[in-house]
């Protein structure tokens, strides 16, 4: 049976039981004229939890050993010699076996019962092309005896695996259902099971993001066995192609301060234009905007922090840029009467800009919100000693909302940090090292995407300097965020 | 109309004598199209006590906050009729709001410090409407206003901690020295001991009539006992009109209306 089937049985089976589990409860109430300890929808969830979740638990457990099990019994069963004459390795040859093994599931069961261990490959390989399912030409005799043991073990696992999942699941509801009486606390363990759940949802959040550390830091420390951290870190040229070029890689190619200062030099920008205008915003709309006005202009900023950066990107290329080249023109001309542009149209300050216009409706919308949240009597109070409302904002609001907006201003630089699309349009890919804000620059996730898209080997210097890369900006951020929580809770102490 | 005639004149007939600091004439607010008071007159005797009772919900609170205009804060209210303070109308677009407030204060049904030092909460008004010259004039005013408000000898050696850590009636007692602190001539107190302990009520009723002495006290609250301790004038609010205002023994002893008699009899409200 396929596991949806078997999924859709148990919950069948915890439905029945559920009911049946509400009635008893609904009776025994009403017959011993007792006070239940709990409702009779907690006997049913109670019920519906021993029927679903020991099951379903043996099911995920099965679905992760079994292919495991049947794969080494199998593997053990490889012949060496012939695997040794031939070119293939013992993973590619189990694969193909399994390929073979799984293909004859599909076939129909008359076509099925004419292959036998003596069927030869050629035949068995026509037989299942002719059903789709593509086979590899590498194959040989000695591999159909294997595949036909690879699917009877198979069919075996799959069948004992749903009788006792489904066996499990009606004895876990007989259990919880012979458990029920009026004294039987079914609230709190369904308080308890609740809690289970919330603890593996967020233990799944945080197992993952270890999982992507992880999966990044081998490939950084390859990265670091060929190239030493000297010279990427301090490095001050950006040029991993030429070094691809010239075989073994020329010192200082690797270097990753232009796309740290381009990174940061952007996101300052970015940063300087945007907190000032999206933190007015705010308190614009938190503090002065009538109730009509704050419920159009509201819903207005947040549908723009949906826009695409991508869309933003085409405006910093298509307008952005070609209009501050052609500003830069036009004053340069009227000073100095050379009309040549000084600003070109990739630059620092085209990314900066538009990407501030990205983040102010992101600074202005989160910062609406902490500032809203502070508690109406610490304005009532300052009001009623004569504040103006600027003074309040400043000396009462402000400071309260304080803790909240330094987190949101550094959840924004995060994201400044990580933004890509409009730094490709908008500064270009050129890995500069300058000060000068009307040069083109660009950022280290600008790169880790050039590196990762080119048509190079997989395991050379330039793909596995982007994991360093990544591994590097993961830090930065994550340094960023223990940096928030830490002023946060500063902040908090001193407050509360 | 006769019975509102009727306190119409009981409103400013019965303290003749002592001189008036506010006055109100047939004040109405509306929140949006729900009426909550019905034209309210009354005058508010100088350095004296006022307490206002009555069920809740009846504008007790609306009446209070329109004295110093912090309804102009709620976007759907809207008041008519007349309050003057002495003389001077307060709804006149010649007065400055922030001005007034400094001089009619306000202090809160709940304690609402600020997230600041005990210290700064009390200097918050004085530099706002620079009272000071400098910090030996602020350390003054912050010391005389925290003695007044009876907290000193509690918070002298830790100025400098958050008001926010005081206790209930500590932290209240901080916003009445911090509304003391601008020396305003009106303070107005939304049933200040609400969440207070009975120690500490005791306190703060002292407090209040020991402040009568320099500021005239207008406040709501919802114990008889405390009207009766602390008010020298008493005025029942009911559905949004002014039941009847009167000397507080008056009030207490032999009430002419029917509903202050069931009220402070504890007969509904
Ligand atoms: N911000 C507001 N918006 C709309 N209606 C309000 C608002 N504030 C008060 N009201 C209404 O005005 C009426 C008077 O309210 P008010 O707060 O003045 O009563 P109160 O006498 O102070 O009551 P309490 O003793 O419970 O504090 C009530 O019916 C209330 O629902
Ligand atoms: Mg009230």
């Amino acid at each position: 049976m396929s596991t949806p089937t078997i999924l859709l049985i148990v919950f069948a089976i915890s439905l029945i039981g559920a009911v049946m589990a509400y009635r008893r409860a609904s009776t025994l109430a009403a017959a011993q004229a007792t006070q239940l300890h709990s409702r009779p929808v907690y006997h049913a969830s109670y019920v519906a939890c021993w029927a679903t979740i020991p099951s379903l638990l043996l099911l995920a457990a099965w679905l992760i050993t079994a292919p495991i099990l049947i794969s080494t019994d199998i593997r053990a069963k490889i012949p060496e010699e012939t695997l040794a004459q031939s070119e293939l390795t013992e993973g590619l040859a189990y694969g193909i076996v399994e390929s073979l093994g799984s293909g004859l599931r599909v076939l129909p069961a008359d076509e099925r019962e004419t292959v036998t261990d003596q069927t030869p490959v050629k035949d068995l390989s026509a037989l299942l092309r002719k059903r789709g399912v593509p086979v590899a030409s590498a194959g040989a005799d000695w591999m159909v005896p294997l595949a036909v043991e690879l699917n009877a073990l198979q069919v075996i696992s799959r069948w004992v695996m749903t009788i006792a999942v489904i066996v499990l699941a009606g004895f876990g509801a007989g259990w919880g259902y012979k458990k029920i009486a009026p004294r039987l606390r079914a609230r709190n363990s369904v308080e308890g099971v609740v809690r289970g759940a919330l603890i593996a949802a967020s233990s799944i959040a945080i197992l993952t993001t270890i999982g992507i550390v992880f999966s990044m830091l081998f490939e950084t420390v390859d990265f670091f066995s060929r190239i030493s951290p000297a010279e990427f870190f301090f490095g001050t040229v950006w040029e991993p192609r030429f070094s691809a070029a010239g075989s073994t890689g020329s010192a200082g190619s690797f270097g990753f301060i232009p796309l740290l200062a381009g990174t940061l030099y952007i996101g300052a920008v970015a940063m300087l234009i945007a907190v000032p205008i999206g933190l007015f915003a705010a308190i614009y709309m938190a503090e002065y905007a009538k109730n009509r006005s704050r419920s159009v202009v509201k819903p207005l900023l947040e549908v723009l922090a949906g826009i695409p950066t991508i869309v933003y990107g085409f405006f910093a290329l298509v307008t952005v840029g070609p209009f501050l080249r052609d500003l830069s023109t036009e004053i340069n001309g009227l000073v100095t009467g050379n009309y040549s542009s000084f600003i070109q149209a990739q630059s620092v300050l085209t990314a900066g800009l538009v990407m501030a216009i990205m983040l102010i409706p992101f600074v202005s919308s989160l910062s609406d919100d902490i500032i809203t949240s502070v508690p109406r009597s610490l304005r009532d109070g300052s009001l009623g000693l004569g504040a103006t409302r600027s003074e309040t904002i400043k000396k009462v609001v402000l400071p309260a909302a304080l803790p909240g907006i330094v987190s949101a201003l550094l959840l924004t630089a995060s994201r400044a940090i990580g933004e890509t699309m409009i730094v490709v349009l908008a500064a270009g890919v050129a890995a500069n090292l300058t000060l000068d804000p009307f040069q083109p620059m660009t950022t280290i996730t600008v790169k880790i995407v050039a590196q990762l898209t080119g048509d190079l080997e997989f395991d050379s210097p330039q793909t596995l300097v982007a994991f360093a890369l990544g591994m590097t900006l993961f830090v930065i951020t994550l340094c960023l965020n223990i940096y928030a929580l830490y002023i946060v809770r500063k902040y908090k102490e001193q407050y509360e | 109309m006769e019975n509102m005639q009727a306190t119409f004149n009981k409103g400013r007939a019965v303290q003749a004598a002592i001189p008036i600091k506010m006055t109100s004439r047939d004040v109405t607010v509306h929140y949006g199209q729900k009426q909550a008071l019905n034209g309210i007159t009354l005058d508010i005797p100088e350095r004296q006590v006022t307490a206002l009772i009555g069920p809740s919900g009846c504008g007790k609170s609306t009446y209070l906050r329109c004295l110093n205009r912090m309804n102009d804060t709620i976007d759907s209210a809207k008041v008519g009729g007349e309050i003057r303070l002495d003389g001077e109308d307060v709804y006149d677009s010649a007065i400055d709001v922030v001005e007034l407030r400094a001089r009619v204060g306000m202090v809160f049904q709940k304690p609402n410090p600020f997230p600041k030092s005990i210290y700064d909460n009390v200097a918050y008004g004085p530099k706002i409407h620079g009272l000071a010259r400098n910090k030996d004039e602020l350390d003054e005013i912050v010391h005389i206003s925290l003695r007044k408000a009876g907290l000193y000898k509690e918070v002298h050696d830790r100025l400098d901690e958050p008001g926010t850590g005081l206790s209930g009636g500590q932290q209240q007692r901080l916003c009445i020295a911090r509304a003391i602190a601008v020396s305003p001539e009106v303070i107005l107190m939304d049933e200040p001991c609400s969440a207070l302990d009975p120690i500490a009520t005791a306190t703060v009723e002292e407090l209040i009539d020991e402040l009568r002495e320099n500021f005239t006290i207008v406040i709501v609250t919802h114990s008889m006992q405390q009207a009766a301790r602390v008010s020298q004038l008493t005025a029942m609010f009911h559905l949004g009109d002014l039941a009847e205002v009167g000397p507080t023994e008056k009030m207490f002893s032999n009430p002419d209306d029917k509903r202050t008699q069931d009220y402070i009899t504890g007969r509904f409200g």
